[in-house]
Parts: structure tokens; sequence; C-alpha cells
């Protein structure tokens, strides 16, 4: 065998890929000549520090940005599913949905046209009765969560928790109609969205208690994993003891076992 | 509870149920974000990547076709960011500055392995085309079979072994150069 063959051939004989006949061959030439040796060693030497070498972990913000990307494309497709369910019946002002939003766009313009009247006047005035049409555009959020929280279409349903979002001080009834939803709404999605509206709140100790207990209570293994990320990212003390459960449970998933097993770095 | 193949995952998610997408991210993220790493040595740029091509793997779920293992259709996909990577890298004359900026720390020092070794590997590593550079990442780091590396990049065993025996030789040539 000539050099050049040896050289074409050199990797697979490291990888020992090689039938026996041209190993042989290779180990003859090798005997006689120097360079191809060389070269043989010098090749080895750079496929071992390659393979040596370690595997790089991402940051943490990789896996809570997907999942928060996840959602919107949930939402965005939830929404989309949505706009063809109603198409074909039911024009649009008559769905409950599209009416609680115009009312509310009202209202706001209705603020904002408040706002320029008053502007010219007496500021502190204005700001009182701006504070006033604020807090009613929050009770009117409110009623149209619960409302719509009734909704037989999931789409709708997560509509009805994005909200929440927009109240600034949910008060005790909000926060239990949310949990409610996180514990037992029968689709995964729009428990998914309570966990995360709810999350914005963790703040509040009720808050927080409540998504560590529904940890163990959620075997949808996207639950598991979303609400995990949230209370590692809060570096949630009192989650450790479900998320010990739920690595120690042996039906849980890998993927979530694997992700849980990871918190347990910024919670220990 | 038995595991599903990844393209039965895949299957579902182009049906429209996207959270099983979830499983395909904590089965392939550390891989893709790796093979971005090895070819980018920047830990920003490999996270942003990583993000774009779950993205992309839901918005072009669609153009999924099951004749493709998903692994091969994933680092497809990723071929494809870092080439656009590469393209945007060139526009903004940034290609030959930005590899010197990152060490790696070394793994374990009891082997006797040092990190100027790792960081004339890197050097080395820089001065390959990209081509070279992913079939080296994909068998090496990935440890992917050349069949599996035929199907991603589209080219014939042979010659992914010529490129693979060429991108070898040229790395010695690099790397025992510098000593």
């Amino acid at each position: 065998m000539k050099c050049d063959e040896v050289e074409l051939k050199m990797i697979d004989y490291l990888d020992n890929n090689l039938d026996s006949g041209v190993r042989r061959e290779i180990e003859k030439h090798l005997e006689t000549c120097e360079s191809c040796l060389d070269e043989l060693k010098e090749s080895q030497q750079i496929l071992n520090f390659i393979s040596k070498d370690e595997i790089v972990k991402p940051a943490d913000s990789l896996r809570i940005n997907f999942y928060h990307m996840l959602h919107s494309e949930i939402n965005k497709s939830e929404k989309k599913s949505k706009v063809q369910e109603h198409k074909p019946a039911t024009p649009w002002y008559n769905n409950s949905s599209y009416r609680v939003a115009a009312g509310i766009a009202l209202l706001i313009c209705g603020t904002f046209i408040g706002l320029l009247l008053h502007s010219g006047f007496n500021a502190s005035l204005a700001s009182d009765e701006l504070k006033q049409l604020h807090s009613e555009v929050s009770d009117l959020k409110k009623t149209a969560m619960f409302t719509m929280l009734k909704e037989e279409s999931s789409s709708e349903r997560i509509q009805a928790v994005r909200y929440v979002e927009d109240i600034d001080q949910p008060d005790q009834n909000v926060i239990e109609v949310l949990v409610r939803t996180l514990n037992t709404d029968r689709n995964v999605n729009v428990r998914m969205a309570a966990a995360y509206a709810l999350s914005k709140f963790a703040d509040q100790r009720m808050v927080c208690d409540s998504l560590v207990k529904s940890l163990s209570l959620q075997s949808d293994p996207i639950l598991q994993v979303t609400l995990i990320n949230i209370l590692a990212e809060r570096k949630e003390k009192s989650a450790l003891k479900p998320i010990q459960e739920i690595i120690a449970n042996r039906s849980t998933l890998k993927e979530v076992r694997a992700v849980a097993q990871n918190s347990l770095r910024v919670l220990i | 509870m038995a595991e599903s193949t990844d393209e039965i995952v895949m299957e579902n998610v182009k049906k429209g149920n996207l959270t099983e997408m979830s499983v395909l991210f904590e089965r392939y993220h550390l891989r893709v974000y790796n093979f971005f790493f090895r070819l980018t040595f920047d830990m920003d740029v490999s996270q942003d990547l990583t993000q774009n091509l779950f993205y992309r793997m839901i918005k072009y779920k669609n153009s999924y076709k099951s004749e493709y293992s998903v692994k091969s259709w994933i680092f497809q996909i990723a071929r494809n960011l870092h080439a656009d990577y590469c393209k945007e890298e060139k526009r903004s004359g940034e290609l030959f500055l930005k590899t010197e900026k990152y060490t790696v720390e070394p793994a374990d020092d009891t082997e006797g392995f040092h990190e100027d070794e790792y960081e004339r590997l890197e050097r080395a590593m820089s001065d390959l085309s990209v081509e070279q550079k992913e079939i080296i990442v994909l068998s090496r780091f990935q440890g992917m079979k050349y069949e599996e590396i035929s199907e991603i990049t589209h080219q014939s065993v042979g010659a992914i072994k010529v490129a693979m025996y060429r991108a070898i030789r040229q790395l010695r040539g690099i790397y025992f150069k510098q000593i």
C-alpha cells in the first residue's frame, strides 16, 4: 500500500472501521514508513483532543425563554383556531368575548377623552377621576374574566386568564379563581396560561404557596416543567420537597426529571 | 410510560399539539447548543441560535417530512441557521475578531490536559472552512455516523470521508505548527 492510500484510510483505521486484511496492510506499511507513522500519531492526538472536549452547559435562561416562546406560540395558534371556529356560524358581534372586549375598549377611550378634557382644569381632580376610571376598567376586566372562564372553548378561557395580567392588584377572589383554573381546568393550555398569570404575582406569599402546592397535583409533563421553572427562577426553597417527589416518582417522564434535577442546583 | 420516538412526537406537533415540542426541546437542546458552540465559540450566539432553531421547528413544522429522522431534520435547520449567521458575521466584518475572545475552562487537570491545548485547538478549528468544521463537529463532538451526516448534509458517505480526512490533515498542520 502506498502513502497516499494509507493517509486516506487513516481515520477509518483509528476508528477501527476497517476489515482485518486492510488493517494488516496498513500496519505493514507503517512498519517501514516513518512519516506515515508520525501522521498517524498526530491524527490520533487530534482526534483524542476533540473527543475529550467537555459538553458545554447553556445558561438556564435558554430553557426559560424556550418555554415562554412555546407558551406564546400555543396562544397564537389557539387564537387562530378560535377565529376559524367562529367564522361559519355566528357574526363577530354575537360573540360574548368580543362584546366584552369592545366594552373595555370603549371604557379606555373614555378614560383618555376624560383625561384630555380635564387636562386644562385641575390636575389633581383629573388624576382622581383617572384613578377611579382605572379601577372601573380593572373591575370590568375582572367581571369579564369570571364570565369568560365559564366558556366552552379553551381559547376564550385562555383569553380570560390573560385579562388578569392587566390587573395591577388582583384581589383574593381573582387569585383563588386562577388557582382553581390552574389545578382543575380540563385543558392543559388554559392551565399553563393560569400558571404564567399567577407567576406575575408570585411575590405574594399566598400565590407562591399555591404554585408550590399545585406542583404535586399536576401530572402533565409540560405543566410540571413550567411550574418547576417558575419556582426555580424565584429560588423558591419550599418547592424543594415536591420537586424531589417528582424526581422520585417512577412515572415521571425522563425529560421532566432532568429539568427537576437541574432545578435542584439552584434550590439546594 | 413508554417513550415516544422523536418521529411520533413530531407528528403530534404537526397535528397542532404544540406542547409536545417541550419533549423535543428537552431531548435536543444540549446537543444543538453544543453544535453551535463548537462552531462559533460564543455562548450568547449559541444560545440565540438554539432559541431560533426551536422557533423555526414550530414555525415550519409542516415542512418536516417523515422520510427523514427528526434528528437529521433538526441538524439541517441548525446548519442553515449557522450559515445565515456566518453570512451576517461576514457582512459586519467580525468573523476573524471573534474567535480569540473566548477561552474554555479545562475539563480536568488530572489527565495532564492544559488550557493552552484547548485554546490551540480552538484556534486551529477556526481556520477550517465552515463545511469542514461542521463535519468534524457532527462526527466527533456529536458522535454521528457518516450515514447520518450524509442525510443532513446531502453529501455521499465517500465525499464526507474525504472531507473529514482533509479537515483532520489541515487541523494537524495548523495544530502542530503552532507548537
